[in-house]
């Protein structure tokens, strides 16, 4: 081992490219079972994991068209985006503030453990009292929804945010609060931009949550028409004539565009919840 | 203290009460309401009555809540200490002199990306159809039937699910530990004849102390809190067998009549979850001073 | 810039970024006028025929626009709508334990004074009349479409193997037999989805116990260990006769299985054709009611109400509601339901039965008909699952622990309800 550093593990290679079969393997599934037609559906080995008899789009196509794919889409894009930007805003400022407060102060200690202690809180218990509010007052939607994510993933990224802020030395606040300007601006046009990796990190650690979230927007949003990606696939989940190969080629849909954007900022996340590690 | 307060200091109190207030309104809030309706037998809509501790005295004699907390825990335990031990071989592994590594740090980092519900289903059918088929024809006795059917077996099933989730993330982040791990550490300890086996207890696991904490706190946490995987692959069942505290919760309580009584029940699972959250920081952070 | 234009700009922040949002879900209304009717279904399966149906409606009126909403996980939608106090006007919903539910909540308003109500068959009247937790005066639901559940055959193997369709439990013990020494499965369930055990569960339950046995439990009158101990027993039996190990196949896979002949008969409901179809457009289906006594005659067939129309106490609309209901109620709108959904008509009149269910014209046309026992158990004690543990249980004695979990669980969930029955009752006794 000593005498060359350079010399790569074959086996150990081998073993790990072995093992992303454990990866592959249900997506392939899925995948076929989405081309597939109901009629094709068999119970033996060979026939479930054949390729279908034709790659035929017309699966994906009739699940787009239950789906309503395209609003969709731009309703999970919608409420993702917009909860990143706000959380990303408002979560640092939030971070900052409790990060350097409770450095002296009691009731900036308090109020942190009070934000992060939020992260024990189950969904369960608020789901239906945040039911009633949110239609009280005129929330029940996606405007609603991402108000939720806003207060849900609070905890965390204050956690993400004050921890970041250990690595930012005060003296340089302090040489700004010389120059006379305000903490306000002081805060977005150093700190702010100093803290960009772990803005990447709560962005991508906010998206991954909400992307897959079903239960909020369900009820959430239920009966105003409005669907999100994963909302769209319980299309497929009645309890009456659940169509697999339908359904599945839903399931392709909906993850073909977190999949994309993966493939395209596969660094960047993994930076960015390694990030969240050491840092947070 | 000083007398006035400072521009930072005011600043500092306008930034953050809004942000308490909106914090306090839809999280503080609505968690008090549901401590409230956990006093009550209300159905989540028409009339309601308040009962006192009934739904608190019940939750200890129900068999059904009983057997929820013995699954959850059962799976909550197995699950963190598999997930911890296999993410960080895997995190070693990928740390490791080897080919590919960027797209094989990528590749496995799949299963956390994609939606909990879709997973259950990709592989509830492969437990149902392709394992029992494999098992037939190479007559593997325990794989001829399916595990989701097996009141014994069927939350190893759900273990399995939850498990191959669960390790993208925490590699990820073992990973991450490893690479605080200055080298010049290890090639003291080289020099020492140190094995490989006793390097890793002796230094490497030392360092990493700080991200089995974390990774501990969280897979616990998430692991108590299952729920997608309930709901995709077993519902429950067989037998009831698999009812998580969440899916309990959720599934008498939203849409069963029952909204009171699974209040009460989230009010203890919060306690819990609480209780078992500090009481690990405290022995990690002690451990870590140890060290 | 000091620190209340701080405030300010983050209160701004906040309140631009949400209102950006929610302004875009705004401004689609758009009704030209019309009053507008919204009807929500808790069948997407039946997308199809209400959009024929609104369409038809819509053309025909113009004072009055029908909005059919039919979204997925209906009943939790309905129960999270009505949590927000944001109702329809209508509710096409089941005859079950929700609709009891609701109504005891007292969200529905009185139709009686609809015509339309005295063209309903009787006996789904009735049954309507059963799903009230606490008897109350008027009508609350104008039903619609009936199923009816028993036994699905596969009729081209039967006529093949010359098998006959059992009239009591004992040739039907003794078809299994034949069909199974034969090489052929008898029988295909889909346990894995536990709400399939009530099938077999209710179908024999109508022939062996009584309609109101919930309530008789409720009024103190009997136990579940009396009433329900041969239907427990029967349906164990049943096992024998099944694939190995049902509780690992969903009900799809059953379906499917018997779409492709893996099994002769299916215990399963008229809602199952057209899912079992769309694997085998052609196979031919036939059914017969679950012979579950020694005798033909003490047969019941099991048929619900499948969908019925509620209007939501609430409405500003009546009349334009009960001019929908008119709508849906006439014979043309009536068959178009059938044509799309299968089943069977609660109005009066000569509908169509399917062909799939000819083997129960029969009763239906006799009116021997009880409803789902499973529509008066309330969802959150999952009598469904129970039955599941049951026929897992291989113990000895599991028809006995099982019924006694029946009865001390009956009591726990009901609490309040029986209370209420048994206050009502005393009620009744001191008025009389």
């Amino acid at each position: 081992m000593m005498e060359d550093k350079k010399k790569t593990n074959w086996v150990l290679t081998i073993v790990l490219i072995l093992g992303t079969l454990t990866v592959f393997f249900p997506l392939y599934m899925a995948f076929i079972i989405a081309f597939k037609q109901p009629s094709e559906m068999t119970n033996d080995v060979a026939g479930a994991l054949a390729f279908p008899q034709k790659w035929s789009f017309e699966n994906f196509r009739q699940a787009m068209e239950v789906t309503d794919f395209w609003r969709s889409l731009g309703n999970s894009l919608l409420i993702t985006l917009a909860t990143i930007v706000l959380a990303i805003l408002i979560h640092s400022i939030a971070g900052y503030v409790i990060g350097r407060g409770m450095a002296h102060k009691k009731s900036f200690r308090f109020i942190y453990l009070y934000i992060v202690s939020g992260m024990f809180v189950p969904f369960s218990i608020l789901m239906m009292p945040l039911v009633k509010q949110t239609a009280q007052m005129g929330l029940g939607n996606r405007a609603g929804v991402i108000l939720l994510y806003l207060v849900f993933y609070m905890p965390m990224n204050v956690l993400l945010y004050t921890g970041y802020l250990k690595n930012i030395p005060i003296a340089l606040e302090e040489a700004a609060d010389i120059d006379g300007a305000s903490t306000w601006k002081m805060y977005w046009k150093i700190v702010f931009p100093m803290m960009t990796p772990m803005h990447a990190t709560v962005a991508i650690l906010t998206a991954l949550g909400t992307w897959n979230d079903v239960m909020t927007p369900l009820v959430i949003m239920s009966g105003t028409g409005q669907n999100t990606l994963p909302l769209a696939q319980l299309n497929f989940q009645t309890q009456f004539g659940t169509n697999y190969n339908l359904a599945f080629a839903s399931y392709i849909l909906a993850l073909i565009p977190i999949l994309i954007f993966y493939i395209i900022c596969q660094k960047q996340i993994l930076n960015g919840v390694a990030n969240g590690a050491v840092k947070g | 203290m000083k007398h006035k307060m400072s521009n930072r200091d005011k600043t500092f109190w306008a930034v953050i009460v809004p942000v308490l207030v909106l914090f306090f309104a839809f999280n503080t809030l609505p968690m008090i309401k549901g401590v409230i309706y956990s006093f009550t037998n209300y159905r989540g809509y028409g009339s309601y009555d308040f009962v006192g501790l009934r739904n608190y005295l019940d939750l200890f004699t129900d068999a059904r809540v009983g057997k929820s907390y013995l699954f959850t825990f059962k799976y909550a335990i197995t699950g963190t200490v598999l997930v911890n031990v296999l993410s960080l071989v895997m995190a070693l592994g990928l740390n490791s002199r080897i080919r590919f590594k960027s797209a094989l740090r990528g590749i496995y980092f799949v299963p956390n990306i994609l939606g909990g519900l879709v997973i259950g289903y990709i592989f509830s059918f492969i437990f149902t159809y392709i394992l029992p088929a494999v098992g037939t024809t190479f007559h593997i006795g325990f794989l001829e039937n399916s595990i989701l059917a097996s009141e014994t077996y069927a939350w190893v099933g759900v273990l399995i699910v939850g498990v191959w989730q669960a390790v993208a993330m925490n590699t990820i982040i073992y990973i991450s530990g490893l690479q605080t791990v200055p080298q010049e550490v290890y090639e003291a300890s080289m020099l020492d004849g140190a094995s490989k086996w006793k390097e890793f207890w002796s230094i490497t696991f030392p360092l990493v102390l700080p991200f089995v904490t974390i990774n501990l706190v969280l897979s616990t946490k998430n692991f108590l809190m299952v729920f997608d995987q309930i709901m995709s692959l077993t519902k429950g069942g067989p037998a009831q067998s698999t009812e998580s505290i969440s899916y309990l919760i959720y599934r008498n309580g939203m849409d069963g009549g029952q909204f009171g009584f699974q209040s009460a029940n989230a009010v203890i699972f919060f306690l819990v979850i609480v209780l078992i959250s500090v009481g690990q920081m405290t022995i990690m952070n002690k451990k870590e001073e140890q060290l | 810039m000091s620190e209340r234009k701080t405030a300010k700009k983050l209160a701004l922040l906040l309140i631009g970024g949400i209102g950006a949002v929610s302004l875009t879900g705004c401004g689609q209304e758009n009704t030209d006028g019309r009053i507008e009717v919204e009807l929500v279904s808790y069948k997407p399966e039946a997308v199809d025929a209400f959009e024929e149906i609104a369409a038809a409606f819509n053309e025909t009126h113009d004072k009055i626009r029908l909005k059919v909403d039919s979204p997925n996980e209906a009943m939790t939608i309905l129960k999270t709508r009505f949590i927000r106090e944001d109702y329809p006007d209508i509710v096409a919903i089941g005859g079950d334990i929700n609709y009891s539910n609701f109504l005891d909540a007292d969200l529905f308003l009185d139709i009686s004074d609809l015509a339309e109500v005295g063209m309903v068959k009787q006996a789904y009247l009735d049954m309507e009349k059963e799903l009230e937790l606490v008897p109350k005066e008027g009508v609350y639901a104008l039903p619609y479409a009936a199923n009816a559940a028993g036994i699905l055959y596969n009729r081209e193997m039967f006529e093949e193997h010359g098998w006959e369709v059992p009239d009591t439990w004992d040739e039907f013990t003794q078809l299994c037999a034949q069909i199974e020494s034969e090489g052929i499965l008898p029988v295909y369930f889909g346990f894995k989805d536990t709400w399939t055990c009530l099938a077999p569960w209710n179908a024999l339950a109508v022939g062996l116990a009584d309609s109101d046995t919930c309530n008789q439990v409720n009024l103190g009158e009997t136990t579940f260990q009396e009433a329900y101990r041969e239907t427990a027993e029967k349906i164990r039996q049943l096992l024998d006769y099944a694939e190995p190990n049902p509780y690992a196949y969903s009900y799809n896979d059953a379906c499917t299985a018997f779409a492709r002949g893996q099994a002769a008969m299916y215990p399963i409901g008229s809602y199952a054709i057209p899912q079992i179809k769309s694997v085998n457009p052609d196979m031919q289906i036939d059914s017969f009611a679950f012979p579950a006594n020694q005798a033909k005659e003490d047969n019941v067939l099991n048929s619900g109400i499948d969908l019925h129309f509620s209007v939501l106490k609430n409405t500003e609309k009546k009349d334009a509601v009960y001019e929908v209901l008119r709508f849906l109620y006439q014979d043309e709108t009536v068959q178009i339901y059938l044509d799309h959904q299968g089943g069977i008509a609660c109005k009066e009149g000569e509908f169509e039965i399917p062909a799939e269910l000819e083997g129960m014209r029969e009763y239906i046309e006799s009116g021997r008909m009880a409803d789902f026992q499973d529509h008066h158990y309330p969802s959150e004690m999952s009598v469904d699952a129970m039955i599941q543990t049951f026929l897992l249980d291989q113990g000895e004695d599991s028809v006995d622990t099982f019924l006694m979990r029946f009865d001390k669980d009956w009591k726990r969930y009901n609490r309040d309800l029986i209370r209420k029955v048994q206050q009502y009752q005393k009620e009744m006794e001191g008025t009389r």
